[in-house]
């Protein structure tokens, strides 16, 4: 343990040395300072601070560091066993709202790996030069527009007024107006339409990287085209899959604006508990609390799905 | 072979329209009905063609409002992040494998982190700290503006990270090198070599970096506290109400994307042009016009005009007319449906009204009110069970429709209808 510290610390000394010789200590001092503001200031003190915060009672600021300012764990039993008047019995309410944001998030992640994987795959392999220049054009473009205003665009389209309603009753498909948003394809949709980008530039990062004559020949030995992928682009596109696929559930886990858009009424995403604790009820703390369940579940999720596919986490971003 | 790579090809251009059919269409529908003036963004039925909704638009003070504030976050956000990013993108390319992992994970965590939870954290962070300062509430520690930067800048800067990483990967340490070999400063090496090599990846930080500000809201919406910045008061706007000003603004962005977009085309068509010597060499890169065309500032400017040219047509289009028409169409259908409901009562007054309980069966009537083709008599009524006093055999169940909810519901904007209407209105 403390062979390893030492050694770290030796790293560090070393690369600090190498650092300074090379760019001058004006360059080093930035870097360090910056580096460390950025890493404990913005980073590491907020969590641990709301750590500490979900632990403690919603106090008014006046009695805040006073007698009453204890630790306790009374916004995690709330979250688990509901509070006083419910019978002690499992807060099947928000435990329920968790486990459905995050069936919808997996859900949403799959999906979309379904509809950027072939994308990313004829981008990096069979479109060439105008072709792709324009793919890549026309991926970036969709998402300079305001995130609220493509959730907006979904509610046209999916009202019970909108587009699809419209085509539907007048083609005589179906003879009522189906109510999308209640059904929650409006969310899944625009969910899914959000994060397309941070899918499908991942994997076309790690298809590229692919030799051409690796494909080639296997076509030529006879494989099919599901087998060509599956034992050839596959494997190269893992860790690209899982950058995308992580981005994309953590940020539809994580998501707000969307589900307040889109959301059917009786369908609610666990950040809108949080946001409810916080704007409308007023107790932040429970608030912070709820934001640590979320987040903790979230990683553990997805560092345990890692561990199940064996891809580390430094893929993530690249 | 060639039968595979004709399915390939076949399959390539399939799977692209379908994407970019996703990817475009929602987009193209809101762009349409900007220009509807149906007070409800839709497409059909179609009313009229207006731009009214762009003077709706800026009409709306929050959202201006709103926008100020986040052009000042913005460049809170651009300042402090590129510089940041830089920092740790410089700091990952020197220290060791083992420490680099570990730091490379702790910054880009940020990334992944729900925004929620950066924006409580930074809230509640900042707030106990001047807590134990003993600073008042007057106090930066309890501005959202502050607040709001300083919560943005914990993840935008991890994207600046990534950027400057993917461009120092390029870096040839060998420059430095030599540099340093030729008794150049450490300092100067750096300013002289390195921040050269990465102006490229500086200045697209800086865009990324206001645009992910600009367009934040999970993280903002907690940070920014009573206040509002362009996106939560687009937010707020989206979530209780709608009309088609929100079209309009998506047709604004939507043109400013598109015009920026085909600059920067020109832009690096003409410096790979310029790189390959095929402006040199081809006859027609060398024709004076051509060169004139094909340069970004004339792209630019070409678009800009042309936008300007379709802001000014549009400032003069004038719908008032039409508009006045489909009201005064509506008026007309509502006022035949009153007098075919009165003429109903009139004809079903020996039977007492016993059926008004069929009125829930049919939710969709009210929809379909407008849609003149469903107004025949019967048209809405639902095979609910016969009334016990059915009225004579030529209209069966008209008397059931005069108590439609559809039926009645048109009225309500007859007063209304008229009155702002009425100093636009041409004489007959």
């Amino acid at each position: 343990m403390s062979g390893g510290g030492t050694g770290s610390l030796a790293a560090l000394r070393q690369a600090c040395d190498g650092f300074l010789g090379r760019h001058g200590l004006g360059v080093a001092l930035f870097v360090g300072l910056a580096v460390f503001f950025w890493a404990i200031v913005l980073i590491v003190l907020p969590q641990l601070v709301m750590l500490d915060y979900s632990f403690r009672h919603n106090l008014p600021a006046a009695a805040m560091g006073g007698p009453d300012d204890v630790r306790t764990l009374t916004h995690y039993r709330y979250f688990l066993f509901g509070g006083s008047g419910s019978g002690g019995g499992l807060n099947r309410l928000d435990i329920g709202v968790l486990a459905n944001t995050l069936i919808a998030a997996v859900a949403v992640t799959l999906i979309n790996l379904a509809l950027c994987y072939p994308v990313a795959f004829v981008l990096a392999h069979s479109a060439s030069g105008v072709a792709a220049r324009l793919m890549v054009l026309g991926l970036i473009l969709p998402f300079w527009v305001n995130e609220i205003l493509r959730a907006f665009a979904f509610r046209v389209l999916f009202g019970t007024t909108g587009l699809i309603n419209g085509f539907g009753l007048s083609l005589g498909l179906w003879e009522q107006p189906i109510d999308f948003v209640r059904a929650d394809v409006a969310l899944y949709a625009g969910l899914t339409y959000a994060y397309v980008l941070l899918m499908v530039f991942p994997i076309y990062n790690a298809v590229e990287a692919l030799d051409r004559n690796q494909i080639e020949a296997a076509r030529d030995m006879g494989a099919a085209w599901w087998r060509v992928h599956w034992r050839i682009v596959l494997p190269v596109a893992k860790p690209g899959i899982a950058s995308g696929a992580t981005m994309v559930f953590m940020l539809s886990a994580g998501a707000l604006a969307a589900p307040q858009i889109l959301g059917g009424p009786s369908s609610l995403w666990f950040t809108q508990l949080i946001h409810q604790w916080f704007n409308d009820a007023g107790n932040w703390p429970r608030g912070a609390a709820y934001a640590v369940i979320l987040m903790t579940v979230c990683l553990g999720f997805v560092v345990l799905l890692m561990r199940v596919f064996r891809v580390s986490i430094g893929a993530i971003g690249r | 072979m060639s039968a595979a790579a004709g399915g390939g090809r076949l399959f390539a251009a399939t799977t692209s329209l379908v994407f970019f059919g996703f990817l475009f269409g929602p987009l193209v529908i809101m762009v349409i009905t900007a220009f509807n003036s149906s007070s409800f963004p839709r497409v059909i039925p179609w009313e009229c063609f207006t731009t009214d909704w762009f003077s709706v638009l800026l009409a709306d003070n929050r959202l201006m409002r709103g926008l100020v504030t986040s052009a000042g976050i913005g460049i809170g956000v651009v300042a402090l992040s590129v510089p940041l990013g830089l920092a740790g993108a410089l700091a990952l390319t020197e220290i060791g494998p083992r420490l680099r992992s570990a730091l490379y994970t702790l910054l880009i965590t940020p990334i992944l982190i729900p925004g929620v939870v950066l924006g409580i954290s930074t809230v509640v962070f900042w707030r106990n700290l001047g807590r134990s300062m003993g600073a008042d509430y007057g106090s930066f520690f309890f501005n959202g503006f502050f607040l709001t930067v300083a919560g943005q800048v914990t993840f935008v800067s991890a994207y600046a990270m990534l950027i400057f990483s993917a461009r120092l990967q390029r870096f040839d340490q060998s420059l430095t090198e030599a540099a340093l070999d030729l008794g150049a400063t450490p300092g100067q090496a750096f300013r002289r070599i390195l921040l050269p090599f990465l102006k490229p990846a500086i200045a697209s930080a800086a865009f990324l970096t206001l645009l992910a500000s600009f367009e934040n809201y999970n993280t903002t919406v907690f940070t920014i506290l009573s206040g509002n910045t362009f996106t939560t008061a687009l937010a707020s706007k989206v979530r209780y109400g709608t009309d088609p000003s929100l079209s309009a603004l998506a047709v604004v962005i939507i043109g400013i994307t598109l015009i920026g977009a085909m600059t920067y085309e020109a832009y690096t068509r003409r410096r790979e042009a310029a790189l390959t010597g095929r402006i040199r060499r081809s006859t027609f890169y060398a024709h004076p016009l051509v060169r004139l065309l094909t340069h970004p500032a004339a792209v630019g400017g070409l678009l800009l005009g042309l936008a300007a040219l379709a802001v000014w047509q549009g400032s003069r289009h004038d719908s008032s007319v039409c508009v006045a028409g489909v009201l005064e169409e509506k008026r007309a259908l509502q006022e035949r449906l009153l007098e075919e409901q009165r003429q109903r009562l009139r004809d079903a007054t020996p039977a007492t009204p016993a059926p008004a309980t069929a009125a829930p069966a049919s939710p969709s009537a009210f929809g379909d009110a407008f849609r003149p083709g469903t107004l025949a008599p019967g048209g809405l009524a639902p095979a609910a069970p016969a009334a016990p006093a059915a009225p004579a055999p030529p209209s069966p169940s008209t008397f059931r429709d005069a108590f439609q909810p559809g039926t009645l519901a048109p009225q309500l904007p007859v007063p209304r209808a008229p009155d702002p209407q009425a100093p636009d209105q041409p004489p007959p």
